[in-house]
C-alpha cells in the first residue's frame, strides 16, 4: 500500500483539511495502514463532532488515481515520468529564460485553495516575491476576497465568525450552513434553544429556513437594496446606535442622505421581497438588537457591485451596534508570529500587477492579482505578456469564469506548472505536473480566529517520492540563486519555528496540545479603549480611501446586470452557487463514494420553467 | 440500554447522517443503504429525522421466522444475522415506523447496529442533534429545555449529557 505511516499502530491527532473548517481528528493507524478517521475532542470549533466529507478523507489519500510521480508533456500532448530533480532543473531554467527575455513579471504563481491558507500561501506569495514578480494569483479573487473587503472597508478588520449561540437575532445572507461552515450548524441550534430568532434571505430555498422566522427570497444580486432599505428604516425610526454613530464612525449624514429612496416599496421592486416583509425584518432588527450576527455568505460577493451591497450591510450591523461584541462584528487580534509575505523586505514598486489599474482596492488591500485579467495578459492583450505560470492545488480551467477563454489561455504559455494530486483538466494543458502532498503529509501551523487558536497539524504519512509544499518552493528557489537567502529553512517543521517564534508559544506546546491553544483571551468592546484599526480609527460608514480613488465613498447600490440588461432573448438566471455538502469547490469529484451519491450533475428548476417549450430535456 | 435518537428542532436537514451510514455500510460490504433516515418536507417547513429505536419488544424480531434477527450480546441492538436472513420482508412489514428494510444490493434485510456501540452518524451530526444515550437521557434533556423556558428552572443545565 502507499504511503508510509509515521507509526506502526496508534492514534495520530491532527486537523481535518477536506475543508478550511479545520475539524480535530483522530487518525487511526494499523500495522502501517490508515484504517480509519474520528472526530478529535477538546476543539471548540467541532465539539467532538465532524462531517463525512472529512470521514472519507483516507479515501482521497489512497485514490488510485493520485499523482505518484512528475510528469512532463512531449511535443504529442503525451506525458512521460521524469525525476523530480530533472523536472525542477528543467522548470526553473524555462523560468529564467522568461525573466530574461520579458521580465520577472511575467511569471505568475497561482495559489488554489485545496492547499489552505497561512503559511501555504505565505510560501507562494514569498516565492513571487523573491522571484521578483507582484503577479501572485489565487482562488480569493473569485470567493472572499469580496467579503474581506467589505468588511476591511468599514470596520477595518475581518472576522465573519461572531459567536452565534449568544445571539437574539441571526439573520443569514446567501449562505447554507450545512455546506459552507458545518461547524456553525450546532451554533445556530444552540441559539435557537436559548431562543433567538433567525431570517434566511437566499434566493435558494435551504433546509434552514424550516427554522426561520423570516424567509426571504431576493432576486440574486440585489441584497444591497435590501440592505439599504433596512438602514433607512433603522434611520428613520431613529432605532440606532447613536454613541456608536456618533463617536465612533464617520460618514454617517451621507448614509442618511443616500438611503432616502429606499422605501419599503423600492426595496420590493428592485429585490421581489414584499415591501411589509422588509418592514418585518426592520422590526426584528429593533427588537433585538444589539444582539444580532448577520452572516454575509460568499452568495453576495458573486455578483457584480457584491463589495457594496456586504459594506451595506457591514454599515447595517454598525447601526444596531453589534460592532466588537461576542455574537456581532467581532474584532479579532492576531497572533505575534513572522510572516513569510516578504512584503516589507520586497516591495516591488511599479511593477504593474495584473489588474492593479482597473482593480486597485483589490491589489492594495490583498496583494493580489486579478485572475480573470490574467487570461488577457497571457493570450497578448495586456500591458505585457504573462509567459509562465505555476499552480499548485488550483483548477482554474474548471472554476474560473469562461472556460474556454482560460483553457486558450493556459494552452498560450511557454511554460505552465501544475503541482496537484490528481491529473485535474488544468494539469492537462501543463508542461510539468508534480505530485503533490495531502494535508496528511504535512505539519503546519494553523491560527482560528474566531476562538483566537493556534494549533500544529501533524504529519501522518510520508508517500515516497512526494514532498510537501513547501519543499517544492524551497527546492525551486535554490535552482534558481535565492534559496539560500529567502528559503533557508532545512523542512517545514524549521518554518513552523520560525512562525511562532514571537508568539510565546513553543512547538513543543502545541505538540502536547492537538486541540489547540488559545493564544490570546477573547476580549470584546476593544473600539471604547483603542481607534478601530481604520485610516481614521473609526467606523468608516462612507470611505475616504475610496473617495481618494475615485469610487463613490457610500457603498452605493447598483442593480445587478441581469437587471439593468434585462433580455427577452435569454429569459432565464443561472446561478452557480448552490454546492454538496460532500463536495468543496471543485474538490473531490473523484471520490468513488461521493461519486455514487451524485452521479450526475444537476440543476435545479422550478417546474413552471422547466415546463415551458424552450426548455429541451435531454433524457 | 442506549440508542441513537435525535434532538429533532436541532437538525437542519444536512443529511451527513445518511450519508455516513451509507459510507460505513460500504466499508463493511454491508450495501448502500442508509440506516437512519432525515425526511424534509419543504413546503411545510418540516425535518423528520430518525432511525432503529432498538425496541424492547421488537415486532421485527418477534415475526421473523427463521430468527435471523438477534440482539447483540454487547450493544443490545437488534442485529441481522444475514446467513441465516431469507430477505422475505416480514420485519418490513412489522416495523411500525420503516426502520426496517431490504438492501436490494444484498437481498437481506438491514438495519441499524449501532455501528458495535459507537455510532458513526452521531459523530457526523455537527449540529448535535443526534445522540447516542439511553433514551430517558432524551426525556430529560426536553424536560430540562422545557422547564427552562418556562422559567421554572433558575440554574442552566449541564452540557454534557451525551457520551
Ligand atoms: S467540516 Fe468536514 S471536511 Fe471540513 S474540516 Fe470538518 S470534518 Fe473536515
Ligand atoms: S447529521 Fe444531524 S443535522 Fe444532519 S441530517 Fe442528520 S440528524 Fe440532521
Amino acid at each position: 500500500m502507499m504511503g508510509t505511516t509515521i507509526i506502526e499502530n496508534g492514534i495520530v491527532k491532527t486537523l481535518c483539511r477536506m475543508c478550511d473548517n479545520r475539524c480535530s481528528i483522530d487518525v487511526h493507524v494499523r500495522d502501517g495502514n490508515m484504517v480509519g478517521i474520528a472526530p478529535g475532542e477538546g476543539n471548540p470549533s467541532n465539539q467532538g463532532r465532524m462531517c463525512p466529507r472529512g470521514g472519507a478523507a483516507l479515501d482521497m489519500f489512497y485514490h488510485p488515481d493520485r499523482i505518484r510521480k512528475p510528469l512532463k508533456r512531449r511535443t504529442d500532448g503525451s506525458f512521460v515520468e521524469i525525476s523530480r530533480d530533472r523536472a525542477l532543473d528543467e522548470i526553473a531554467e524555462k523560468m529564467l529564460k522568461i525573466k530574461d527575455r520579458c521580465g520577472a513579471r511575467s511569471m505568475g504563481i497561482w495559489k488554489g485553495e485545496a492547499v489552505g491558507f497561512l503559511q501555504q500561501e505565505e510560501y507562494a506569495r514569498r516565492f513571487a516575491r523573491a522571484f521578483g514578480t507582484p503577479n501572485y494569483f489565487s482562488n480569493d479573487s473569485a470567493c472572499y476576497n469580496g467579503r474581506f473587503m467589505g468588511h476591511y472597508l468599514v470596520t477595518g478588520f475581518w472576522n465573519p465568525f461572531p459567536y452565534y449561540a449568544n445571539a437574539d437575532l441571526i439573520l443569514l445572507f446567501g449562505t447554507n450552513p450545512p455546506v459552507c461552515h458545518p461547524p456553525f450548524m450546532a451554533e445556530f441550534a444552540d441559539a435557537k434553544a436559548n431562543g433567538a430568532n433567525l431570517v434566511v434571505i437566499d434566493p435558494r430555498l435551504n433546509p434552514i429556513a424550516c427554522y426561520a422566522d423570516i424567509f426571504a427570497q431576493p432576486l440574486p444580486g440585489t441584497d444591497g437594496a435590501l440592505a439599504w432599505g433596512l438602514i433607512r428604516h433603522l434611520v428613520k425610526a431613529g432605532e440606532y446606535d447613536h454613541r456608536l454613530i456618533e463617536h465612533h464612525s464617520i460618514g454617517f449624514e451621507g448614509v442618511v442622505d443616500y438611503a432616502e429612496k429606499f422605501t419599503p416599496e423600492y426595496v420590493e421592486e428592485q429585490t421581489g421581497v414584499y415591501a411589509d416583509v422588509v418592514v418585518n425584518i426592520a422590526r426584528l432588527i429593533i427588537e433585538n438588537r444589539p444582539k444580532v450576527s448577520f452572516y454575509m455568505g460568499a452568495g453576495l460577493e458573486h455578483h457584480d457591485n457584491g463589495v457594496n451591497n456586504i459594506r451595506a450591510l457591514v454599515i447595517l450591523s454598525c447601526l444596531t451596534g453589534a460592532l466588537d461584541i461576542d455574537c456581532g462584528l467581532t474584532w479579532p487580534e492576531e497572533m505575534q508570529r513572522n510572516k513569510l509575505t516578504l512584503y516589507d523586505e520586497l516591495p516591488l514598486e511599479g511593477k504593474k500587477p495584473i489588474g492593479a489599474d482597473r482593480f486597485p482596492v483589490l491589489y492594495d488591500l490583498r496583494k493580489e492579482c486579478h485572475s480573470m485579467t490574467a487570461m488577457d495578459y497571457m493570450l497578448g492583450h495586456g500591458d505585457y505578456p504573462l509567459k509562465g505560470l505555476i499552480i499548485t492545488a488550483a483548477n482554474p480551467a474548471v472554476t474560473n469564469p469562461n472556460t474556454r477563454k482560460v483553457e486558450e489561455a493556459l494552452g498560450s504559455l511557454d511554460l505552465l506548472v501544475v503541482n496537484d494530486l490528481f491529473f485535474t483538466k488544468t494539469a492537462g494543458r501543463a508542461h510539468y505536473i508534480l505530485p503533490a502532498a495531502s494535508f496528511l503529509e504535512r505539519s503546519e501551523i494553523h491560527i482560528d480566529i474566531k476562538y483566537q487558536r493556534v494549533y500544529l497539524t501533524n504529519k501522518v504519512a510520508d508517500v515516497p517520492g512526494i514532498q510537501d509544499e513547501y519543499m517544492l518552493w524551497h527546492d525551486l528557489a535554490h535552482r534558481l540563486d535565492f534559496g539560500e537567502r529567502y528559503f533557508p529553512w532545512r523542512n517545514e517543521t524549521q518554518v513552523n519555528r520560525y512562525i511562532l517564534e514571537p508568539s510565546g508559544i513553543g512547538l513543543e506546546q502545541l505538540q502536547a496540545h492537538p486541540e489547540g491553544v488559545q493564544y490570546r483571551p477573547l476580549t470584546f468592546k476593544k473600539h471604547l479603549s483603542r481607534p478601530l484599526p481604520t485610516a481614521s480609527g473609526k467606523i468608516e460608514l462612507a470611505s475616504p480611501y475610496l473617495k481618494n480613488l475615485g469610487f463613490a465613498a457610500i457603498p452605493e447600490y447598483v442593480p445587478p446586470y441581469h437587471l439593468r440588461e434585462r433580455s427577452g432573448e435569454y429569459p432565464f438566471l443561472l446561478t452557480t452557487g448552490a454546492r454538496k455538502t460532500l463536495f468543496y469547490h471543485s474538490r473531490h469529484q473523484n471520490m468513488e463514494y461521493f461519486r455514487k451519491l451524485h452521479p450526475k450533475a444537476e440543476v435545479e428548476i422550478h417546474p413552471d420553467d422547466a415546463a415551458e417549450p424552450s426548455f429541451a430535456v435531454a433524457s | 440500554m442506549n440508542v441513537v435518537f435525535v434532538e429533532l428542532d436541532r437538525c437542519i436537514a444536512c443529511l451527513s447522517c445518511e450519508q455516513a451510514c451509507q459510507f460505513q455500510q460500504a466499508e463493511r460490504n454491508r450495501g448502500w443503504s442508509p440506516n437512519i433516515f432525515v425526511n424534509v418536507d419543504i413546503d411545510r417547513r418540516r425535518i423528520y429525522a430518525g432511525t432503529c429505536l432498538q425496541c424492547e419488544t421488537a415486532l421485527c424480531m418477534e415475526v421473523c421466522p427463521v430468527s435471523a434477527l438477534t440482539r447483540d450480546p454487547e450493544t443490545a441492538a437488534v442485529i441481522v444475522e444475514e446467513e441465516i436472513c431469507l430477505g422475505c420482508g416480514l420485519c418490513v412489514a412489522a416495523c411500525p415506523f420503516g426502520y426496517m428494510q431490504i438492501d436490494e444490493s444484498l437481498g437481506k434485510a438491514t438495519k441499524c447496529d449501532l455501528c458495535g456501540g459507537n455510532p458513526r452518524c452521531v459523530q457526523m451530526c455537527m449540529a448535535k442533534a443526534l445522540h447516542f444515550g439511553s433514551i430517558n437521557s432524551l426525556a430529560e434533556l426536553k424536560r430540562k429545555q422545557t422547564d427552562l423556558r418556562l422559567g421554572l428552572r433558575a440554574v442552566p443545565y449541564d452540557e454534557d449529557d451525551d457520551q
